[in-house]
């Protein structure tokens, strides 16, 4: 956790642009929370022209209307103020480096307790209690 | 499942899907699994801004799972991840929400 997916039109982005929303997504990420920038994951993948995709866990669907979609699986537990800096964040980095209007990306940033994921053989830590976890060794690849 | 393109060879997949179902119903007592993979292809995978060999294990599970038993399935799931693919602790994260979780 973070995973943020982005549903992106076949071949519209370069892999230097790829990596640098990459990049900036780690940035908005780990600007607005105490989560390390390991945590960050990215992905991006194509449209289908359906305007929908399955929710990363494999249950119910995310619609959008939009050319580009961010989708994006977070741990609860932080406040709104800071969800919506990353929620805004997420997009405004998004538009500026794939070069595209505001109104061709959207964002849904789905959420869930930290206690239901597992990373480096460990449970997620709460937001705000990262350092001590850290602390005990993870990394990332 | 979501995996970086070239980290795990399709013929191993049979093997982790039979040790996931296997897990399931050794631990929740579920015994019906479905399992998707989604490739994610070179340059198009990225964790903290760098290239990434991490493969993401997301699933539901039945409600009310006890704290204890989730991460004994989440346990179970990245041990058996790791023994057949041969990937290194951090580079498996598993997940698993609540069956009608809508968050």
């Amino acid at each position: 956790m973070p995973f943020y997916r982005c549903l992106i039109p076949e071949g519209s982005l370069s892999y230097d642009q790829r990596e640098r929303v990459a990049v900036a997504f780690t940035d908005v990420h780990c600007g607005n929370s105490t989560a390390p920038r390991s945590f960050v994951q990215v992905a991006f993948l194509n449209t289908d022209g359906s305007g929908e995709v399955r929710d990363s866990h494999g249950q119910g669907v995310m619609r959008y209307s939009t050319p580009f979609f961010i989708a994006g699986g977070n741990r609860a537990g932080r406040g709104e103020a800071v969800k919506g800096r990353i929620h805004d964040g997420l997009i405004e980095r998004f538009c500026e480096i794939a070069e595209v209007p505001r109104d061709q990306v959207s964002c849904q940033i789905s959420e869930a307790p930290a206690s239901w994921t597992m990373e480096a053989g460990r449970i997620l830590p709460e937001p705000g209690e990262e350092a001590e976890w850290v602390g005990h060794g993870a990394s990332g690849g | 499942m979501f995996v970086q393109e070239g980290c795990v060879p399709e013929n191993l997949r049979p093997g982790i899907a039979a040790a996931v179902e296997g897990i399931c119903l050794d631990v929740l007592g579920a015994g019906e699994v479905s399992i998707e993979w989604t490739v994610v292809a070179k340059g198009y995978g990225f964790r903290g801004g760098r290239p990434s060999t991490t493969s993401l294990v997301r699933g539901r599970i039945p409600d009310g799972c006890e704290r204890g038993t989730r991460a004994r399935f989440l346990m179970g799931i990245a041990d058996a991840w790791r023994r057949i693919t041969g990937a290194a602790e951090d580079e498996v994260i598993v997940s698993a929400r609540d069956w009608s979780w809508a968050g």
